[in-house]
C-alpha cells in the first residue's frame, strides 16, 4: 500500500477547492490530465462510449467529482496541481454530470444547508445513510458493476464497516453487493435518459441583470441586484448591490463558474465577508436558486432567490394583520406602475422606490377577508402573494430538529453554530390550527431562549454550558474540551428546547424546536 | 416485559422509545445530514435521540473510535485513510487541542 500523502497537504486540498477561482481563465484541457494522470492506474478500454476504466462509468456533481479526486490524491498516491483538478473536475462535469432534474432533491447538501432531516429508504438508511447522507449516493450515477465495485472500495477503505451495530447481526457484504448495489443501479441509473436529453438541450444564459431576494442569518431578509458578467465560456464575474431589510447596504462582488450547464458556483466577499453561492439556473434560465453562506461558516447563510426581466421575487413581510398598517418591501425588477396589494389592503404612502424595490406604508381594512391577495406592480405580478390574517394560531421552529457542536476553546475545531427563524400560521376559514387549510403567513422578527428538553437535561444542568442563543435566533454551542465542573468531566454538550415567543397584537404565541449540542465532526467534506 | 421495571437512567430511556412518537423523534434526529444513526453507541446522537448514552467526554473514549474506523465519516480513522492523524497526541483528554480535522483549509 503507498504512504498516504502528509495530513498537513491533504488539508489545501479541501472540500471546496474548485471554487477557489482564478481571474485568469484555465488554459488546462481536462481531458488531457485524465489521459497523463489518470491513466496511470485506469485503462483505455478502446469503447468510445466509455473510453477508460471506471472513468467512463460514473456521472457526478463537480462536489462529487472533487471528492473522488481528492481520495485519489489521498490514498492513491495522486499527484495534481490545483488548475489541473480544476480542469478535470469541470470536463467530467460537463461530459459526465446530473442533470436538473437528477440533482434537484439532493440541492440541500451542495447548498451545505445545515439541519436538513432527510427521508431515507430502509435499504439505505440501514446500509449506506447510517455514515454518511443520502445524497451522497443520491448525487451519483453509476452502472452496477460501478455500484458494485464501491460496496469493494468500502469494504478495502474501511474494513471494520461489517462490524458496526446495523451489519454485524446480518450477511452485510452479501447484501450490500447483491440486494442494494443493484438497486443502487436502478434507483440511480447511469443511463438515466435526462442526461442525454440534458446534454442536448441549449442552456440558460446567465450574463445580465437578475433581481434578488435572499436571507442570512444575523442579517435578516435582503434585496439587490446581481449583475452577471461572462469573462470566458462558463466563467463570470458578478457584482451584488442592494438593501438589508433594515435599510442598510449590501455591497459584494467575486467571480463563478458554471458547471454542466447550471450549476453556479460563485466566490465572492460581501461587505467584508468571504461567501459562497451555490445556485442552480432554471432549464428556462429565468432564474437562479439556491444558497448563500460564508466561506468560513457554511451554517450561517440562508436561501437566494434571483429572477431575470420584470418580476416581483418576494415581499417583506408577506403577512398583514386585520386592521393593521405596515411597511412592506416588493422585491423584483421592473417595478414601474401603481401598485395594488389586493383587495382591502390600502397603500398608504410610497415610502420609497426604484426599479428593483418598493417600500409601501400597508394598512388592511378590519373588514378584509382572510386569505392570500395577488400583488402587482404595473404589469408585474407577484411571484409570492400577500396574506391577510385575523391572528396567529401557530409558530414552526425551523429547523425543528437540528444540531450545533462545541469547538473553539483553544482547539483546531471551530464551534458550529446553528440558526433558527419562526414561521407563522393562521388557523384558516376553519379555524381550527393544524389542518390543511391553514395560511402560512411567512418568516416573523421573535424573542428566543432555551430549555432543558427533559428531565435528564435538566438533571446534567445543560442549560448552563451547553451555549447561548441571541436575539436574531443564531444559537452558539459551548466551548470544546472537558468540562471538570461537570459529572465525568463531561464535554459541554446539551439537549435543548429552542423557544420562539412571536408577538400578535397583546398575544404572545410560541413554537419550540429540538436542539443537541454535540460533539464536533472531524471530517468535512464537500458532500456530507 | 410488562413484569419487568426499569432500574437504572438508560433502561428508563429504552422502555421510553416504545412510544410510537418517541421512535419518529429519534429517527429524525438521527436523520439530520451530517450525524451518523450508526447507534454502538453513537458519536453526535444515542440510540434514544438524546446524549446520555454516549460516550462521554468523548476525548477519553476517541481513540476506540478512530482505531476501530468506526464513525469514518466524522473521525479520521487510523486503519486506513489517515494513520498519522493522531500520532503526536497520545493522550486526546490530555491535548485535545492539537488534534486536528480534515476541513477545508477556509473553515479551519
Amino acid at each position: 500500500m503507498k504512504k498516504p500523502m502528509m495530513k498537513r497537504a491533504l488539508y489545501f486540498s479541501g472540500a471546496i477547492a474548485f471554487m477557489g477561482l482564478s481571474s485568469a481563465v484555465v488554459a488546462v484541457d481536462g481531458e488531457s490530465v485524465i489521459q497523463e494522470k489518470c491513466l496511470l492506474c485506469h485503462t483505455q478500454t478502446g469503447n468510445p462510449e466509455t473510453p477508460y476504466s471506471r472513468i467512463s462509468e460514473q456521472r457526478k456533481t463537480p462536489e462529487g467529482w472533487q471528492m473522488t479526486i481528492n481520495r485519489m490524491q489521498r490514498l492513491n498516491g495522486l499527484v495534481i496541481s490545483s488548475d489541473e483538478e480544476r480542469a478535470v473536475i469541470k470536463y467530467l462535469s460537463d461530459t459526465q454530470g446530473l442533470a436538473p432534474s437528477e440533482s434537484a432533491p439532493h440541492r440541500y447538501v451542495l447548498e451545505q444547508k445545515p439541519n436538513v432531516v432527510e427521508n431515507v429508504d430502509p435499504a439505505y438508511a440501514e446500509m449506506c445513510a447510517r455514515c454518511h447522507s443520502n445524497a451522497r449516493f443520491g448525487l451519483q450515477r453509476r452502472t452496477e458493476d460501478e455500484w458494485k465495485l464501491h460496496v469493494n472500495t468500502h469494504m478495502a477503505i474501511n474494513p471494520t464497516t461489517e462490524l458496526h451495530a446495523l451489519a454485524r447481526d446480518r450477511s452485510w457484504y452479501d447484501i450490500a453487493y447483491n440486494d442494494v448495489a443493484p438497486k443502487l443501479a436502478t434507483d440511480y441509473a447511469f443511463n438515466d435518459p435526462a442526461w442525454k436529453k440534458w446534454q442536448q438541450m441549449s442552456k440558460p444564459k446567465l450574463a445580465g441583470s437578475w433581481s434578488v431576494a435572499g436571507f442570512i442569518a444575523g442579517k435578516g431578509n435582503y434585496s439587490a441586484t446581481l449583475n452577471i458578467t461572462k469573462v470566458s465560456k462558463d466563467n463570470f464575474s458578478l457584482v451584488m448591490t442592494g438593501h438589508y431589510a433594515d435599510g442598510s447596504p449590501l455591497k459584494g462582488s467575486g467571480q463563478a463558474k458554471v458547471f454542466s450547464g447550471y450549476e453556479w458556483r460563485a466566490s465572492l466577499t460581501l461587505d467584508g465577508v468571504k461567501m459562497r453561492q451555490v445556485m442552480a439556473a432554471s432549464e428556462d434560465g429565468t432564474t437562479l436558486t439556491g444558497r448563500m453562506y460564508q466561506a468560513a461558516h457554511d451554517e450561517i447563510g440562508g436561501e437566494l432567490n434571483a429572477m431575470n426581466g420584470k418580476a416581483i421575487v418576494a415581499l417583506s413581510p408577506s403577512a398583514i394583520k386585520q386592521g393593521g398598517q405596515q411597511e412592506i418591501t416588493i422585491i423584483g425588477s421592473g417595478l414601474k406602475g401603481d401598485i395594488s396589494l389586493g383587495k382591502d389592503v390600502q397603500v398608504v404612502k410610497v415610502l420609497s422606490r426604484d426599479a428593483d424595490r418598493v417600500v409601501v406604508l400597508a394598512k388592511a381594512s378590519t373588514r378584509a377577508s382572510v386569505g392570500l391577495r395577488d400583488v402587482a406592480v404595473g404589469g408585474t405580478k407577484a411571484n409570492a402573494q400577500l396574506a391577510v390574517y385575523d391572528s396567529i394560531a401557530t409558530i414552526q421552529v425551523t429547523p425543528n430538529e437540528s444540531i450545533a457542536r462545541i469547538g473553539g476553546n483553544g482547539g483546531k475545531l471551530a464551534k458550529v453554530q446553528s440558526t433558527y427563524r419562526a414561521l407563522a400560521f393562521s388557523a384558516g376559514s376553519d379555524g381550527k390550527p393544524g389542518t390543511e387549510d391553514d395560511m402560512r403567513l411567512g418568516y416573523m422578527p421573535a424573542q428566543w431562549s432555551l430549555l432543558p428538553f427533559d428531565e435528564v437535561a435538566d438533571h446534567e444542568n445543560d442549560l448552563k454550558y451547553a451555549g447561548t442563543i441571541d436575539g436574531n435566533g443564531i444559537f452558539t454551542p459551548g466551548d470544546a474540551g472537558l468540562n471538570p465542573e461537570r459529572k465525568f468531566s463531561t464535554n459541554n454538550v446539551g439537549n435543548l428546547k429552542v423557544i420562539a415567543q412571536v408577538a400578535d397584537g397583546d398575544n404572545k404565541v410560541e413554537g419550540e424546536a429540538h436542539l443537541l449540542v454535540t460533539v464536533p465532526t472531524f471530517i468535512k467534506r464537500a458532500i456530507q | 416485559m410488562k413484569h419487568l421495571k426499569s432500574f437504572n437512567k438508560k433502561a428508563k430511556m429504552l422502555d421510553r422509545t416504545t412510544s410510537p412518537d418517541e421512535v419518529e423523534d429519534v429517527v429524525a434526529m438521527q436523520s439530520v445530514v451530517g450525524c451518523t444513526s450508526t447507534n454502538d453507541p453513537g458519536w453526535e446522537v444515542d440510540p434514544f435521540g438524546g446524549l446520555g448514552s454516549l460516550c462521554q467526554p468523548m476525548e477519553s473514549d476517541l481513540y476506540g473510535c478512530a482505531d476501530a474506523c468506526w464513525w469514518p465519516a466524522q473521525v479520521p480513522d487510523t486503519i486506513s485513510q489517515y494513520p498519522d492523524w493522531s500520532q503526536d497526541v497520545s493522550k486526546a483528554n490530555e491535548d485535545w487541542r492539537k488534534l486536528d480535522g480534515i476541513f477545508p483549509e477556509e473553515q479551519k
